[in-house]
């Protein structure tokens, strides 16, 4: 982990402007067996320093692979030359963002590292138990995979402190075909916030969650392709968290609303039916611990969470210190870089729908001809709101019962047109954090929600 | 920093001592300026000094990477010592290797040092074209960089490549909107080694931002139907990906889970198409010099009028099938023009969509694709009649290149691709 070498650095920040100073370090290891063989075996570091400096509006940013003092001292002098060079090119003569209070922020977590070696034999156990179980299957792959960021940070009027996001994962797949010859692959992720340790300690409490992912695959097997059209259907949890994410969370981010996202004339609003509210948490979810946690942004602002619909209404945007002065609201921690050579940008952290009342069965009962759709692999959303979520496991539901699962397919609408449709909502949460949001740069985020009955466009045949 | 030459030295000499079988290591020396401007204005300048060492080796048939971008001896050294215990910590198999030794080569290509004051000058000039020519396309971001880029790549077997590289590239977000309507999120980017040119005439700016103004006015159909696509080059070049990805490339001849396992030699396509991998050709400002297993690059077909050549062979999967190697590993795709003009095509079409973007999820194995057709348009009786939302296409990977109606001659070169408008029959599309 990085150790402080930055703090006598803020003697170096400039009057006049605001400064922001980051050390970080990204940390990767990954490991992949294809069908027995280990296609790879990696470990990466990268390490540097950068700095953000505003001068009237306007921002220069440098960075450099140099953990070091010396570094520090470039990369300020480097920022600085750059934001003056835009301030004479190109001016703006804003204000400086609001400052929310000065302190110092505690380290909240260590990450842990360990041998390759004890990565690579949990992964060898599990394909090897995967080939002996399952000898039908087609193909299959055990992939591991690790990452985390280490930042120290130091402003120049907001927080300064050491903060850490480690997570880490095993992603199982499954590869079969049906009868007609159709290839067909369904995988899971096992893991999340922390060290291998914290999860992969012992790799045999994941065996019943592959059987029953197994069992989806031989079910899928079976599958036809979904009838394309506007139907009634039950989304599963990951598919109301990457809804919350992709379609609803994508166009309330200050930058994207600022941008003429279809929710910028839409605050205070009805957005949605009066069962659904949504919130980027910031660490804490329900009374736990968020899937991956923030606690401070990297603009120094602490991390608090952010209501973005409440009963249907949009109640907020998410923000980062530019925005919420724009929009004459508090900060909440959601401006976010990925690496050390980037600059902070308006990220989701923990975005969610919150859980209603109904029961799971009495959902898929309600339904006389539609769908359960329970994974999807990817999702896509633009500035409207139309979303695009890829589903590769379905059933359909007939006359209030699940029948014949489906092959993969594609489900499509525009978020507050769809989320109007919202009758009933499961009252447990499914959360996932494996995934990275794509915007200029990636971002590991979580997102989760309940099970939501509505209306759908899915594709198919 | 120390000087990129000595620090191969001073990694090589660190791999010979730990005397394993074989090594290969690349290390890049980059510097990348960047200008953003959001909603039209510039926000942002942005430096980065940035490194890489990537270093592989190959002990007792067992193979361990590990990558780092601190070039202290310190860290060197532990780049090193973790890379032969990530080997040790391996399995074995016989089939990881390196390629055997190639004539030593510097290339140079690009634009290696930026002209900054004038870069400022074109990205400045193009927000102000933009803001003119375009009244109804609103800017979200603007991402205009140069990099260049100082790489070494060496191995054990005696290879010694060296590339300095750079040039300069333009990212563009944008939306069509008018003050009540917006349109959604349209994307475009260019690739290029100069600044002759004023950036809104290069690769496609142009296409995409009269499109943007177009998708403010909407028009609809109801129902589904088969009808005819015509995907733009940049929509095209997302179905090609997907494509090598799904039939051709190394992990799924690996698992064998390949539609085009065996099929080499074989017409899996229209004769009409050609797509190869043409990394020495002049439109392509970066094309890829080497390739990750150590081969000097040369230019591949991957499907030759109609009739599939070569599958994304490497080293490893070479050794594994027995198949020869591909000496490309890049994504420097040119697809062969046609002899219709883009006016033309849109005339022959009974009825179908024009497609400028997909937002779906990655086709399965099997090809099947499902998604939204995004900065899109229906087309009636040869006409483009006005843009569609929440419009859905399906088809399949395989069948798309084998119901190709039309090719056209005109090409759009982005400096990273070429990529001709191509039309496809049997496409099942449908509206809400």
């Amino acid at each position: 982990m990085l150790t402080d070498i930055l703090e006598s650095k803020k003697a170096l920040f400039a009057d006049g402007v605001q400064t922001i100073l980051r050390g970080q370090e990204n940390r990767s290891r990954s490991v992949g067996f294809l069908k027995g063989n280990l296609v790879r075996n990696l470990r990466a570091e990268t390490r540097g320093i950068n700095a953000r400096v505003c001068k009237n509006g306007v921002y220069g940013f440098a960075s450099m692979a140099e953990y070091s003092s010396a570094a520090a001292d470039s990369v300020i002098a480097e920022a600085t030359r750059n934001a003056l060079f835009l301030d004479s090119h190109a001016p703006k003569n804003k204000p400086m963002a609001k400052s929310y209070g000065q302190g110092l922020v505690p380290l909240n977590r260590n990450i842990v590292d360990f041998e390759q070696k004890r990565i690579i034999d949990a992964c060898k156990r599990i394909d090897d138990h995967v080939a002996s179980k399952y000898p039908d299957l087609t193909s299959r792959m055990v992939v591991y995979s690790e990452d985390s960021m280490d930042k120290v940070i130091y402003t120049s009027d907001a927080h300064d402190g050491h903060i850490t996001s480690p997570r880490c994962y095993i992603y199982v797949f499954l590869n079969s075909v049906t009868k007609d010859g159709v290839p067909i692959e369904l995988f899971k992720a096992f893991g999340g916030a922390g060290s291998f340790e914290d999860h992969f300690k012992d790799v045999e409490w994941m065996y019943k969650d592959i059987d029953a992912l197994y069992k989806m695959l031989m079910d899928k097997k079976e599958g036809v392709y979904a009838q394309a059209g506007y139907k009634t259907v039950v989304l599963g949890g990951e598919l109301s968290g990457m809804l919350a994410h992709e379609a609803v969370g994508h166009t309330v981010e200050a930058d994207l609303v600022m941008g003429g996202s279809v929710a910028s004339k839409l605050l205070n609003q009805k957005v949605a039916s009066d069962l659904v509210s949504m919130v980027d948490y910031a660490h804490t979810a329900l009374g736990k611990e968020a899937p991956l946690p923030v606690y401070m942004d990297d603009e120094g602002t602490k991390a608090e969470d952010a209501l973005l619909i409440e009963n249907g209404i949009l109640k907020g945007y998410m923000h980062n210190r530019e925005s919420a002065d724009h929009y004459e609201v508090k900060p909440l921690g959601n401006a976010r870089g990925w690496s050390f050579s980037d600059e902070p940008l308006i990220r989701m952290r923990n975005t969610a729908v919150l859980p209603g009342k109904d029961k799971l069965e009495d959902m898929i009962a309600s339904v006389d001809d539609g769908y359960y759709l329970l994974s999807t692999g990817n999702g896509q959303a633009d500035l409207t709101g139309e979303f695009m979520f890829g589903i590769n496991m379905g059933y359909e539901i007939k006359n209030g019962k699940l029948g014949r699962a489906i092959l993969d397919t594609t489900v499509t609408g525009v978020a507050f047109d769809m989320l109007k449709t919202v009758d009933m909502v499961s009252d447990n949460v499914l959360w996932s954090s494996s995934g990275f949001c794509g915007k200029k740069q990636p971002m590991p985020v979580g997102l989760g929600g309940p099970q939501l009955r509505c209306k759908i466009m899915i594709g198919g045949r | 920093m120390k000087e990129i030459r000595k620090t191969a030295e001073y990694i090589q000499n660190l791999l010979n001592e730990s005397k394993v079988d074989k090594y290969a290591f690349a290390l890049h020396e980059k510097e990348t300026r960047e200008f953003n401007a959001d909603l039209g204005d510039f926000s942002l300048f942005r430096t980065v000094f940035g490194n890489n060492a990537a270093v592989t080796v190959y002990n007792d048939n067992k193979m361990g990477t590990k990558a780092g971008n601190d070039f202290s001896d310190e860290a060197l050294k532990t780049t090193v010592d973790e890379a032969v215990l990530s080997a040790k910590s391996a399995v074995e198999d016989p089939a990881y290797d390196i390629a055997e030794k190639q004539p030593s080569e510097v290339f140079h290509y690009g634009c290696y040092e930026p002209d900054i004051e004038k870069f400022f000058s074109r990205v400045e000039e193009l927000l102000s074209d933009i803001k003119a020519q375009y009244p109804k396309v609103k800017i979200l971001n603007v991402f205009a960089s140069h990099t260049k880029d100082h790489a070494l790549y060496m191995n054990s077997n005696g290879t010694d490549f060296e590339d300095f590289g750079g040039s300069y590239s333009v990212s563009i977000e944008f939306s069509g909107n008018d003050g009540e309507k917006t349109t959604g999120l349209d994307y475009a980017d260019v690739t290029t080694a100069n600044l002759d040119k004023p950036f809104i005439d290069l690769g496609s700016f142009r296409v995409h931002l009269e499109s943007a103004q177009n998708q403010l006015n909407l028009t609809s159909f109801e129902g589904k139907f088969e009808g005819t696509v015509l995907f733009t080059p940049d929509c095209f070049a997302q179905f090609v990906a997907y494509t090598l990805n799904n039939y051709v490339s190394s992990s799924v001849i690996l698992d064998g889970t390949s539609l085009w396992l065996d099929k080499i030699g074989q017409q899996v396509a229209d004769p009409r198409i050609t797509i190869s991998m043409n990394s020495s050709d002049p439109r392509i400002v970066e094309g890829e010099t080497y390739t990750a297993d150590g081969y000097r690059t040369q230019d591949v077909d991957i499907i030759k009028d109609g009739v599939l050549k070569n599958h994304l062979i490497g080293l490893y999967l070479a050794n594994k099938t027995g198949r020869p190697v591909t000496k490309n590993t890049s994504s420097d795709i040119v697809i062969a023009p046609g002899n219709d003009s883009y006016a033309d095509i849109v005339a022959s079409i009974d009825r179908g969509l024009l497609v400028g973007g997909f937002s779906g999820g990655q086709p399965g194995t099997n090809g099947e694709f499902s998604g939204v057709a995004k900065n899109s348009y229906y087309i009636e009786n040869g006409q483009i009649k006005g843009a569609v939302s929440e419009t859905m296409i399906n088809g399949n990977l395989g069948d798309m290149l084998k119901n190709v109606k039309a090719i056209s001659k005109e090409v759009v070169c982005d400096g990273s691709m070429v990529i001709p408008y191509v039309a496809v029959n049997g496409i099942v599309i449908s509206s809400k």
